[in-house]
C-alpha cells in the first residue's frame, strides 16, 4: 500500500471522525455530570437541518449555517434540560423522546418550509475552503492533518479546551462532583441543576455544530434521519474512552477509521456487499461497549484496579 | 372489601383520565403547530376521528404491529430492562419469515406452512434479542446502547439480504426486494375489511395480550419479573435468579418482535422490503408507557396510536399535511409522559396541606 493511499485513508478517517468527536465531547461532559444523554442523535439532526435552512435563507453562507446550527442545538437541547431538571423526567425516556421529536420536526419542517420530501439542497452554497497548513502538508502521512475544514480544527482545539476545563478549573470539578455525588456537591454549595443545564446546553451546541458539519461540509444537503446512528456511536466512544476527552476522541478516530476503510474497500470494488461494509462502525461500537463494560465489571470485582492497567486497556 | 374495590376502580379511572389528558395536550400542541405553519389546524384531529369511524380497517392494520410492539416493550420494562432493540428483532423476524417462506414448497398445507414461518420468525427475533441480553448478563453491558446499535446492524442486514441472497432475480435493477412469497404462507387478511391489509394478526395480538396478562398477574413467573424489576437484591435473597429472568423476558420480547416482522411480511407486504418498518419498536415504547406498562392498557393505547398513524397517512393523502405530524404527536406524548411525575407531587402537596390542617383542628 502506497503512502498516498495511507494518508488519503487517514485524512478521510479524520473527516469521518470530526462530527463524532464533537458529539462525544459534548456527551462526555453530560456523562461526567451524571446526565445520561443519548439525545445526541436528535440534537445533531436538528443542527443539520438548521444549518441547511440558515444557508438557504442567507444566500449560501456556511458560516451563518454553522452558527445557526449551534444556536438551534442550544435551543433544542434546552427543552431536554427543562424536562430532566425541572420536571424530573427519566433521562433515558426523555432522550429517546428528543430523538423522535427531532426526526419528526425536521421531516415536518422539510415539507412545510421547502416543500420536498426526503432530501433538500439549498439553491446556492458557498462551501468553506479547506485549510492547508504550510509545513505539515508536505510531510508524508502527517499531511492528513492538513487540508481539513475549519470545524475539524475547532474540534481538535476543543479537546484541549474541554480537557483543561474538566480537570483544571473549578467548573470541571463541580461537574464531576455532581456526577459522583449529588449530595456532596450540594453540601459544597454547588447547584446540581445549574450544572446539568450547563452541560446539556454545551452538548447541544457541539451536537448542532456536528450536525452542521455533516449537512454543510461533508455533503451539501439535508436528508431525513441523516445522522444515521452517529450519536449512538459517539455515545459508545465516550463510554469506551472513560469520559476522558483525549481517550474518547481517540476512540472516535477509530470509528472514523472503520468508516474510511469501508469507503476505501467500496472504492476498490470488492465483492463484499456495501451494506455489510456499512455495518463496520456499528459492530466496532458494540465490541467497544462490550470491552468497556467488561473492564468496568472486573474493576468493580477488584480483579484489575491499578490505574496503569486501566489506561492500557482503554488506549 | 367493597370500599377497596371502589378505590381501585377510582385509581384506574384517574390514570385513564390522566393519560387522556396527555393525549389532549399533544393534540393541542399539534393543532397549534399546524395553524402556525398554515395548514388546516384540525387536520390531525379530523384524521384520527376518521380513523375511528369510517376507516377502522386502516386503524386495525396499524394497531396490530403497534400493540405487539407495546407488549414486547412492557414485558421487559416490568423487569427494568430497556429493550430498545425491538426494531432490530422485527427485522430479524421478517428476514427469517421470508427465508423460510421461500424455502417451503408451494404445495404444502396452508396452516402448517404459516405456523412454520411464524415459529422461525419468533426464534430469529428471540435469538437476536439474546445478543444484548447475554452481554448484559455476563459482561454488564448497558442494554440501552447495545440494542440501539444492533438496530442499525439489523436494518443493514435486511438491506444486504434484499440486494443479495434473497433478491428477486426477475425484478428491475433499481427495485431491491425479495420475490413475492408463495400464497400458502400468507397470513389471511380480514375479509370484512377488504381491500385493506388488516389481518388476523390483530387476534394474535389479543391472544398474546391475554397470555401476558395471565402471566403477569396469575403466575409466579410474572411475580418474579416484577420483583426482579423493583428490587433485585430482594429477588436474589429469596432465591430467584435475576439473570435468568432478564434472559427470559428478553427472549419473550424478541419473539414478539419476530411475530411483528412475520406479520408485516406474510400479511401486509407479501415480500421482504428494506424499509418496511417505520420504527414500530420506538412507537412501542410510547404505546407501553401511555398504558402504564399494563398489557390490557397496551391494547387500547395501541388502538389509539394505530388511529393516529392511519389518520396521519389519510391526512397526507387528502390535505397535504405531512404525515411526519404523527411522529411529532407521538414524541410530544412521549415527552409529556416523562413530566407526569409533576402531578403526583402537586397532589402530595395538597394532601400534606390537608393533613396539616386536620392536625391543627
Amino acid at each position: 500500500m502506497s503512502l498516498a493511499v495511507i494518508s488519503d485513508t487517514m485524512a478521510s478517517m479524520i473527516r469521518m471522525a470530526t462530527p463524532l468527536m464533537l458529539m462525544a465531547l459534548g456527551g462526555l461532559l453530560c456523562q461526567r455530570a451524571g446526565v445520561f444523554n443519548i439525545a445526541l442523535e436528535g440534537f445533531s439532526l436538528v443542527g443539520a437541518f438548521a444549518a441547511i435552512a440558515v444557508v438557504q435563507f442567507t444566500g449560501g453562507s456556511v458560516w451563518a449555517g454553522l452558527i445557526g446550527a449551534m444556536i438551534a442545538g442550544v435551543v433544542y437541547s434546552s427543552l431536554y434540560a427543562l424536562f430532566v431538571t425541572k420536571f424530573k423526567a427519566d433521562y433515558i425516556i426523555a432522550s429517546i423522546a428528543m430523538n423522535m421529536l427531532g426526526l419528526g420536526l425536521t421531516s415536518y419542517l422539510l415539507r412545510t418550509m421547502f416543500d420536498v420530501q426526503g432530501a433538500y439542497s439549498p439553491d446556492t452554497i458557498h462551501k468553506l475552503s479547506m485549510i492547508n497548513i504550510p509545513v505539515i502538508k508536505d510531510i508524508p502521512i502527517l499531511n492528513c492533518l492538513s487540508g481539513q475544514s475549519i470545524v475539524t480544527y475547532i474540534a481538535i482545539a476543543l479537546i484541549v479546551v474541554i480537557y483543561i476545563m474538566l480537570f483544571k478549573t473549578k467548573m470541571g470539578l463541580s461537574i464531576c462532583a455532581v456526577g459522583e455525588s449529588e449530595l456532596a456537591a450540594k453540601t459544597a454549595g454547588i447547584k446540581p441543576n445549574v450544572i446539568r443545564w450547563e452541560v446539556i446546553l454545551i452538548s447541544g451546541a457541539l451536537c448542532g455544530l456536528a450536525g452542521a458539519y455533516l449537512s454543510t461540509i461533508s455533503v451539501s444537503q439535508f436528508s431525513e434521519n441523516m445522522i444515521q446512528g452517529r450519536g449512538f456511536n459517539a455515545f459508545t466512544a465516550f463510554v469506551f474512552g472513560g469520559a476522558h476527552p483525549v481517550y474518547s476522541s481517540l476512540v472516535t478516530l477509530l470509528f472514523g477509521l472503520a468508516d474510511a476503510v469501508g469507503i476505501r474497500i467500496e472504492l476498490l470494488g470488492s465483492n463484499i456487499s456495501p451494506s455489510i461494509i456499512k455495518m463496520f462502525p456499528y459492530v466496532l461500537a458494540i465490541v467497544a461497549l462490550m470491552i468497556s463494560s467488561y473492564t468496568t465489571k472486573l474493576k468493580r470485582l477488584g480483579v484489575i484496579g491499578h490505574k496503569k492497567k486501566k489506561e492500557k486497556v482503554k488506549s | 372489601m367493597k370500599l377497596n374495590e371502589n378505590s381501585k376502580i377510582l385509581a384506574a379511572a384517574s390514570i385513564v383520565l390522566k393519560q387522556i389528558g396527555l393525549i389532549l395536550i399533544a393534540l393541542l400542541f399539534a393543532t397549534i403547530l399546524l395553524a402556525v405553519s398554515g395548514y388546516d389546524p384540525f387536520a390531525i384531529v379530523r384524521g384520527i376521528g376518521r380513523s375511528l369511524t369510517s376507516d377502522i380497517a386502516g386503524t386495525v392494520r396499524w394497531a396490530t404491529p403497534l400493540i405487539l410492539a407495546g407488549l414486547a416493550i412492557c414485558v421487559t420494562y416490568k423487569a427494568e430492562v430497556f429493550n430498545l432493540g425491538v426494531d432490530g428483532q422485527i427485522y430479524m423476524g421478517a428476514a427469517a419469515a421470508t427465508a423460510v417462506a421461500m424455502a417451503l414448497p408451494a404445495t404444502m398445507n396452508h396452516g402448517i406452512s404459516v405456523t412454520l414461518v411464524f415459529i422461525a420468525a419468533m426464534l430469529a427475533g428471540a435469538a437476536f434479542a439474546m445478543i444484548p441480553a447475554l452481554m448484559k448478563v455476563y459482561l454488564g453491558t448497558d442494554e440501552i446502547v447495545s440494542t440501539l446499535l444492533l438496530n442499525f446492524v439489523a436494518a443493514l442486514y435486511i438491506e444486504y439480504l434484499v440486494t443479495g441472497p434473497l433478491r428477486d432475480p426477475n425484478e428491475a435493477m433499481n427495485m431491491n426486494a425479495s420475490p413475492i412469497i408463495s400464497e400458502n404462507t400468507w397470513l389471511p387478511r380480514l375479509a370484512v375489511f377488504s381491500p385493506s391489509s388488516a389481518n388476523i394478526g390483530i387476534f394474535m395480538a389479543i391472544i398474546i395480550m391475554i397470555l401476558l396478562t395471565f402471566m403477569f398477574y396469575r403466575t409466579s413467573f410474572g411475580h418474579e419479573i416484577k420483583i426482579v424489576g423493583s428490587n433485585p437484591v430482594l429477588a436474589r435473597y429469596s432465591g430467584m435468579k435475576p439473570k435468568k429472568t432478564v434472559l427470559q423476558v428478553m427472549a419473550i420480547s424478541g419473539a414478539i418482535g419476530g411475530i411483528i416482522g412475520a406479520i408485516e411480511v406474510t400479511a401486509v407486504q407479501h415480500r421482504l422490503l428494506p424499509g418496511f418498518n417505520p420504527d414500530f419498536g420506538f412507537d412501542g415504547i410510547v404505546v407501553s408507557l401511555l398504558a402504564n406498562n399494563n398489557p390490557i392498557g397496551v391494547f387500547f393505547s395501541g388502538i389509539f396510536f394505530g388511529a393516529l398513524k392511519n389518520g396521519g397517512i389519510n391526512m397526507e393523502r387528502i390535505t397535504d399535511v405531512p404525515s411526519a405530524m404523527t411522529e411529532i404527536v407521538t414524541a410530544t406524548i412521549f415527552i409529556v409522559i416523562c413530566a407526569k411525575f409533576v402531578l403526583p407531587k402537586i397532589k402530595k402537596r395538597i394532601k400534606d396541606k390537608k393533613s396539616a390542617e386536620e392536625g391543627g383542628k
